[in-house]
């Protein structure tokens, strides 16, 4: 009798092809996402006449600071930016807060009939229709409360379309959280607001990580709402400051390059900051042995 | 100390019902196991008695007190999960430490207790450590000390043993008897391990489809049961279950007839007998009450695990260790008539004779 051939057994050729295509397919990744980000920090560093140069100039062969001097030193994109993490940081702190209980009531909490599916859905299909649905609407509520131009209609506005998610993620993360160690809290005496706070919450740390990133890029990046509510620079935000250098008569690459690559930061920041909570695995070691 | 009673308790999940008229009296100080297969409902049982599922009808009370719809934390009983459910990102020492801290025990007494439990379940050198990096029987004991740093009126135990390898099992086993009996707390086990039922009780409550079969001391439940289900639930290996019919007082299936059966006829019969009273002997017995061939022996070490084919079913009998028969040998068996039981089939009750 012949022993089987194991149908695993890949020949040497194949091991290196398989790992060439991986790295390939990453570098191709890589380039897609970086590449933009590459090309407008050099951009920035360049003469204006240097960024249309042909062939292109890959590193700025003579570099300036002319156009951050511009940008946050003439033009006011320092208060931009400002605006831009205060709305941000509100939006996050608010839909994080609001959408880890709502996710929490909604995993954990017992309902009649269908209800929990039902409410979930009805949560997530207010993030089904486009935004620009609700402009009208929505600066009509701004205009009636007298909030048109000022950020807390940014951040309630942002609030009201961040929150679904956010309590779709937290109520994800809860979903997966073993339900007897809050179980445990309560019968060793603590209330169900007490086994929340010191058992369900720490250990859904990567989840509100995930939330809050989200969140906040999510703010930093909106364009729309923010177009339509904000009409100075007293609540105007990053992005449209960016785009207000696309005027009638030029279009000021080195300017928007500058800013564009610095509004990039904050959140590079962030995200190296909240990436260690961002690990699963922290309720391993809980259930069994 | 404590006592717990249920009255009249009914556990219905939407339509189904997981407990049903559920009547029951432990006693201060007893160890009390809820025995059945899964689904059973001993696990709602033991969660109603902790307040994690509210009781639809029926009354609870621990001591003189009712406790429906009282919350957890005041009804002071600790219980120890099937998967410990230790809080991961608490070291050993804020685990055992939770129930003090919540109750707001001043910290230099929480630190002595601890110290005091951790002790008790040689856990001292661990104190610093995450659950993460225990082994499975540390996380049981850091459960158990979590449990015991408080002392409560009742310990709640949902399968502790059941994610332990068998080794430590028995151990821990032993360790549990041992620690029930010093601190002589009312304990509720919830187990389907009918060997941890058998040694650690003072009362089984078998338990089959949300009632109780059966409810007597581990010698009760094994020598006398009541019912086809607990007959065929204790012992290892089961008792043989053999359907068959009594005809002129004598029990006959297939070529197995077993007399001294003090009932003219019953049909649709079940003859229990369990492996240790049925006895091998030569075919050419005279009173041998059937001859039929092995179908495969077993050494176990302490004895041999004989199965005979009757009809179309097995017949189970502990031989001695020396047993040498051989596959298809045909040998004959002696039934011990004072250690059968007669069941109804329909009806699943024991037939007394």
């Amino acid at each position: 009798m012949t022993l089987p051939k194991t149908i695993h057994a890949r020949s040497r050729t194949t091991e290196v092809l398989i790992r060439l295509l991986a790295y390939l397919t990453i570098v191709v990744a890589l380039v897609v996402t970086l590449f933009p980000i590459y090309w407008i920090a050099t951009n920035s560093f360049k003469y204006d006449i240097d960024i249309f140069a042909v062939p292109p100039e890959w590193l700025p062969r003579n570099p300036t600071l002319k156009h951050y001097s511009e940008a946050f030193i003439q033009r006011p994109f320092l208060r931009y930016a400002l605006n831009s993490f205060l709305v941000a940081v509100g939006t996050t702190i608010i839909s994080v807060t609001f959408g880890t209980m709502a996710g929490y009531a909604l995993a954990r909490f017992s309902y009649p009939w269908q209800w929990r599916k039902q409410i979930s859905f009805w949560i997530l299909s207010t993030r089904m229709m486009p935004p620009i649905v609700s402009i009208i609407p929505l600066y009509l509520f701004f205009n009636y409360f007298d909030m048109l131009n000022t950020k807390s209609a940014l951040i309630v506005a942002y609030t009201a379309f961040n929150l679904p998610f956010a309590t779709w993620m937290m109520k994800s993360y809860f979903q997966d959280l073993p339900v007897e160690l809050e179980e445990a809290a309560i019968v060793d005496g603590d209330t169900r607001w007490g086994a929340f706070l010191h058992v369900a919450l720490p250990l859904a740390r990567p989840g509100l990580a995930a939330t809050a990133i989200f969140c906040l890029i999510i703010s930093w990046n909106e364009f729309l709402l923010s177009l339509i509510i904000t009409l100075t620079e007293q609540s105007q935000t990053l992005p449209i400051g960016i785009a207000g250098r696309v005027t009638q008569y030029n279009t000021y690459w080195g300017e928007i390059s500058a800013a564009g690559f610095m509004a990039c930061v904050p959140i590079v920041i962030f995200a190296f900051i909240v990436q260690k909570h961002l690990v699963r695995g922290l309720s391993l070691g809980a259930i069994k042995g | 100390m404590a006592s717990v009673t249920f009255k009249n308790v009914c556990k219905k999940f939407g339509e189904f019902v997981a407990v049903n008229d559920f009547n029951l009296d432990i006693r201060d100080k007893e160890f009390l196991v809820l025995l059945g297969p899964s689904g059973c409902g001993k696990t709602t049982t033991m969660r109603m008695v902790a307040g994690l599922e509210e009781a639809t009808f029926g009354d609870i009370y621990i001591n003189e007190d009712r406790v429906n719809g009282v919350l957890p934390k005041y009804r002071d009983v600790a219980m120890v999960f099937q998967s410990y459910a230790l809080y991961p990102h608490l070291t050993v020492e804020d685990n055992i430490g939770y129930p003090l801290k919540i109750r707001k025990v001043p910290p230099a007494e929480c630190k002595r207790r601890i110290a005091e439990v951790a002790r008790r379940v040689e856990l001292d050198s661990m104190l610093s450590r995450l659950p993460k990096e225990l082994s499975g029987g540390q996380r049981q004991r850091v459960a158990l000390a979590r449990a015991i740093v408080r002392t409560p009126r009742v310990f709640l135990m949902d399968e502790p043993l059941s994610n332990l390898d068998a080794k430590l099992r028995t151990q821990m086993r032993a360790e549990l008897k041992h620690l029930q009996h010093e601190l002589q707390v009312t304990t509720i086990y919830v187990t389907h391990d009918q060997i941890e039922a058998m040694t650690l009780a003072h009362r089984v409550a078998v338990m089959n489809k949300g009632v109780i079969e059966q409810l007597g001391t581990p010698r009760e439940i094994y020598n006398d049961p009541r019912t086809l289900f607990v007959a065929g639930f204790i012992g290892s290996p089961p008792m043989n279950l053999i359907p068959g019919e009594v005809r002129d007082g004598v029990f006959v299936c297939g070529g197995l007839r077993v007399g001294g059966i003090g009932r003219a006829t019953l049909s649709g019969a079940v003859l229990g007998v369990r492996p240790e009273d049925v006895h091998p002997t030569d075919a050419g017995d005279a009173d041998v009450n059937l001859v039929a061939p092995i179908y495969s022996a077993e050494l176990t070490g302490e004895n041999t695990l004989v199965s005979l084919r009757l009809g179309g079913q097995l017949m189970t009998l502990r031989a001695d260790k020396n047993f040498t028969g051989q596959i298809d040998q045909q040998i004959g068996v002696k039934v011990a008539a004072d250690r059968v039981f007669l069941f109804n089939g329909e009806t699943k009750d024991r037939v007394d004779f």
